[in-house]
Order: C-alpha cells, then sequence, then structure tokens
C-alpha cells in the first residue's frame, strides 16, 4: 500500500467522517426511541399486558444480538476498501451487507475502476460511490412516504389469509434474480481466471466450499444459531485465504 | 390516564387505534424524510471533508444500473412485509435496514411469542418495539465494535490484507451463490454455465459485470418462468 492509499483510508477514517456517520446514526437512534415510547403507551392505552409488551422488547433484544454480531463483521470486511465510517453507517441503519458490497462494486465499475479496490480508490470516486449506494436503496422509504398511508388503509386492517404454503411466481422471480446476479459474478471471475487472473474464482469457491459447510452444519447438525453468522464468516473464511492465496498466485 | 385507557370499550379502542394509526403515518413521514434527507447529505458532507467532487455522469449510469436491480426488488419487499410489519415498524424498517435478515424475523418472533395475529392493533404494537428495539441493538453493538476497531486500524490497513480487501466482492458471491443456487438448483446452471462461457469466450465482458449482471439476471428470470410454467419448480 503506497503513501497516497494509506492517506486515503486516513482521510476516510478521519474524526469528521465519523461525527457525520455519527450525527446520522444518532438521528436514527432518535427515532426509533421515539416510535417505542409511542408504540409502548399505545400498548398501555389499549389494555395491552405490561408483560407481554416488556417481553417483546426483551425477546428483540436478545434476537437480535447474535446477527448484529454479523453485521458488524460486515463492516469488517469492508472496512479496508471504504475505511470504517462508511461502512459502520451503511450497515447500522437502511443497508445490508449483500446490498452495499453488490452496489459498491457496480458504483466502482461505473466510476471507472475494475472493482471495488483501495489500490484504486480515490477521494471523487468514493463519494460518488457512496451517493450511488445511498440513492439506490432509498426506493422501500420512498414508496413508505408516498404510498403507506394509502396501502395500509388499503389492507384495511384485515388479518392476512393463510396462503397454500406453495411459492408464487414473485417468489421464484426474486430467487432467479439473486441466481443470475451470482451467476453474472462467477462468471465473470472465471473469464479473469482464463486470463491467468486466478485469485478472484479462488476466494469465490474457497467462500463456497464454506458456506457448504456451514449448510450442512445447520441442516444435519442442527447447529440453526450458524444461521445468523454464515455469510459474514464464509467471506472472512475466504478472505484470510485470498491473504494466503494472494503470496502464491 | 392509562388506568381510563385499559377500560376503553370496543368501539372507544377502535377509534382510538384510528387517531393512533393517523399519528402514525403523519409522524413516520416526517420522521423518513429528515432521516432520507440526513442519509443523502452524508455523500456531499464526506466530499466535503475529503475535498472531492461527485461525478454526476458516473452518478447516474451507476444509479441507472443499481435501480434496475433494486428498485423492483424494494417494491416486492415493500408488498410482502408491510402487511406483515404494520405500518409503525414498516416506516421504521425501511429506514434501520437489514429486513430481511434480521428485522424481519425478530419482528415475527416477537409477534409470535405475544400471540399477536397479522393485521390487529397488537401486531401494530408488537412489531414497532420490536423492530425499534432490534435497532437499537444493531446501533450500540456496531457503535461498541467500531470502538474496539480503532485500535486495529493499523492492522486492517496493512499491505499484507491488501488481497483481502480487494477480493471482499469474490467473497460475498461465492458465499450467497452457494445459497442461492441451492435454492434454485433445478435452473442455476443454465445462467451459470452461460455467464461462464460468455466471458471465457469474450473477455472484453469481464469488466461490464453491471451490464452482465442485468443480461444474465433477466435471462434467469425467464428461464425461472419456463420451469414454473411446466410445474418443474413444484416442490
Amino acid at each position: 500500500m503506497d503513501v497516497m492509499e494509506k492517506s486515503l483510508l486516513e482521510k476516510l477514517n478521519s474524526p469528521a467522517m465519523y461525527l457525520i456517520v455519527g450525527g446520522v446514526i444518532a438521528l436514527v437512534v432518535a427515532m426509533c426511541v421515539y416510535f417505542m415510547v409511542k408504540s409502548w403507551r399505545a400498548g398501555v392505552a389499549v389494555g395491552m399486558d405490561r408483560r407481554v409488551l416488556k417481553k417483546a422488547i426483551v425477546s428483540s433484544a436478545t434476537f437480535t444480538v447474535l446477527p448484529a454480531f454479523s453485521v458488524l463483521l460486515g463492516v469488517v470486511a469492508l472496512s479496508g476498501s471504504m475505511g470504517i465510517p462508511l461502512p459502520w453507517l451503511r450497515l447500522s441503519v437502511i443497508g445490508n451487507l449483500q446490498y452495499e458490497v453488490n452496489v459498491a462494486q457496480i458504483a466502482a465499475t461505473s466510476v471507472g475502476l475494475s472493482g471495488l479496490k483501495i489500490t484504486e480508490l480515490t477521494a471523487d470516486a468514493f463519494v460518488t460511490i457512496a451517493l450511488v449506494m445511498t440513492a439506490g436503496i432509498l426506493g422501500g422509504a420512498l414508496l413508505c412516504l408516498f404510498t403507506l398511508k394509502a396501502y395500509a388503509k388499503k389492507l384495511g386492517g384485515k388479518p392476512k389469509a393463510a396462503g397454500s404454503g406453495k411459492k408464487s411466481f414473485g417468489d421464484w422471480a426474486m430467487i432467479a434474480m439473486f441466481v443470475g446476479m451470482c451467476a453474472a459474478y462467477i462468471g465473470s471471475y472465471a473469464g479473469q481466471a482464463a486470463q491467468k487472473e486466478y485469485l478472484p474464482l479462488a476466494t469465490a469457491l474457497i467462500a463456497a466450499a464454506a458456506m457448504a459447510l456451514c449448510e450442512v452444519l445447520e441442516r444435519k447438525c442442527g447447529m440453526k444459531w450458524l444461521e445468523n453468522f454464515d455469510l459474514a464468516a464464509s467471506m472472512l473464511v475466504a478472505m484470510g485465504a485470498a491473504v494466503l492465496l494472494g503470496g502464491v498466485m | 390516564m392509562e388506568n381510563k385507557n385499559n377500560l376503553l370499550s370496543a368501539e372507544g379502542r377502535r377509534a382510538w387505534m384510528e387517531q393512533y394509526n393517523r399519528s402514525i403515518h403523519r409522524e413516520g413521514r416526517i420522521w423518513t424524510l429528515v432521516c432520507l434527507g440526513a442519509l443523502l447529505a452524508v455523500p456531499f458532507l464526506m466530499g466535503m471533508v475529503l475535498q472531492a467532487k461527485t461525478d454526476m455522469n458516473s452518478f447516474l449510469k451507476g444509479f441507472f444500473n443499481v435501480a434496475i436491480i433494486y428498485y423492483p426488488t424494494s417494491l416486492v419487499e415493500y408488498l410482502i412485509y408491510v402487511p406483515m410489519l404494520g405500518s409503525g415498524a414498516s416506516y421504521l424498517s425501511f429506514i434501520t435496514g437489514n429486513l430481511s435478515n434480521l428485522k424481519i424475523p425478530c419482528a415475527v418472533n416477537a409477534r409470535e411469542m405475544a400471540d399477536a395475529r397479522v393485521g390487529t392493533p397488537e401486531n401494530e404494537i408488537i412489531s414497532t418495539l420490536s423492530v425499534a428495539t432490534s435497532s437499537l441493538v444493531t446501533v450500540v453493538v456496531l457503535a461498541l465494535g467500531v470502538l474496539l476497531l480503532q485500535p486495529l486500524q493499523p492492522v486492517l490497513s496493512n499491505p499484507v490484507l491488501t488481497p483481502a480487501f480487494d477480493n471482499v466482492v469474490p467473497a460475498l458471491f461465492g458465499a450467497l451463490g452457494l445459497k442461492y443456487f441451492l435454492k434454485g438448483k433445478k435452473f442455476a446452471a443454465i445462467p451459470l454455465v452461460l455467464s461462464c462461457a460468455v466471458c471465457i469466450l469474450v473477455p472484453s465482458l469481464i469488466r461490464q459485470t453491471s451490464v452482465l449482471l442485468i443480461v444474465i439476471g433477466a435471462l434467469t428470470i425467464g428461464v425461472s418462468f419456463v420451469f414454473y410454467k411446466k410445474g418443474a419448480l413444484d416442490e
């Protein structure tokens, strides 16, 4: 890593960047606290048992701890290529690991980089990538802003009818889209391997092998808790392997 | 006040909930607008700190490539998740993120523990409490984690680790690929083989992954539709 890259990474991790991110996270925390207090009061007002409300809070807090550590591993995974503050913001609020990495990669190629690599990143590219990541994920929030009241009214508070359990084509289309996305990336790594650039394909294959092991442990050995970590853990295993293989390939 | 409200009649309870829902939408929109404004300001504020400019042409190109994939996904998520969550939790969830991997299972778990049915005021209240709590816990865990990461910064920026961070994307799509190929195992081989063949035969496409994933993604949806129509996807 040369001086210029190091200096950009230092800038990306500067106190001013933490301050910006901390301010936005504090705002979202305020929103959460506001809604929490409001819904607690509403629960009490409509006669719900306080013990049930308390149980909902405690169970949600305990339910969240393990997946939150997985989200933290996502921050670690992105910190070397984007600094800590931006991944911290994106994964604390609005984003998720899968979206952030994919969109950062698409945005990086759109600004002319060969991929999400600190060795190629410039400050201009970074802010452009950050804006693409922000604007690209606003669909759900914008729909809430403009249509949620009407949609909720249309739903009319009617309990949802139980489905047949069979997947609709909509469900399959979502799976197909992600299958296609993964196939496109893995295809590009196969293409790179044909050009004697083996590391991306090797990293992807090791990540797939680690995920396969997680799947076996989850399904055959009853280690359901592993589901919270499988994606982040498989990525970290493959990234570790990339360090070892980097010297060889 | 609370005791008085506890004694609300069924009619009074319904009227109270209607008023509650109206205020949830009014306040939910205000909070959403403020948070969206703050989130959109972040890249520009970071630009000021870094003395960098956004390249609008590159932004529009990148945004188009992202939006064509993720805006339809957002729409589907919105249509599916809102009835499960209710209004208050929806405003919160779409701002706080990590929906399918965290907020939805968390809210469903809390709802089942409270024995609340979807579409009832109890579900609305429990889901909102659950999503708010989950978001706060995530923020605390990440803030503590980021604090602990500070001493590790020299390690994380060590050149030895460069291959690891340069290969975040292959690591993600290797792991994610296996998961989705298992889910769509009946048709996944077709786009995978096709994509590999195209990239090996036409090397210039390797650097065009944003175009490739739209084409391969559309083709895979088409293939899955054919399989679906033929009943080949029935479990």
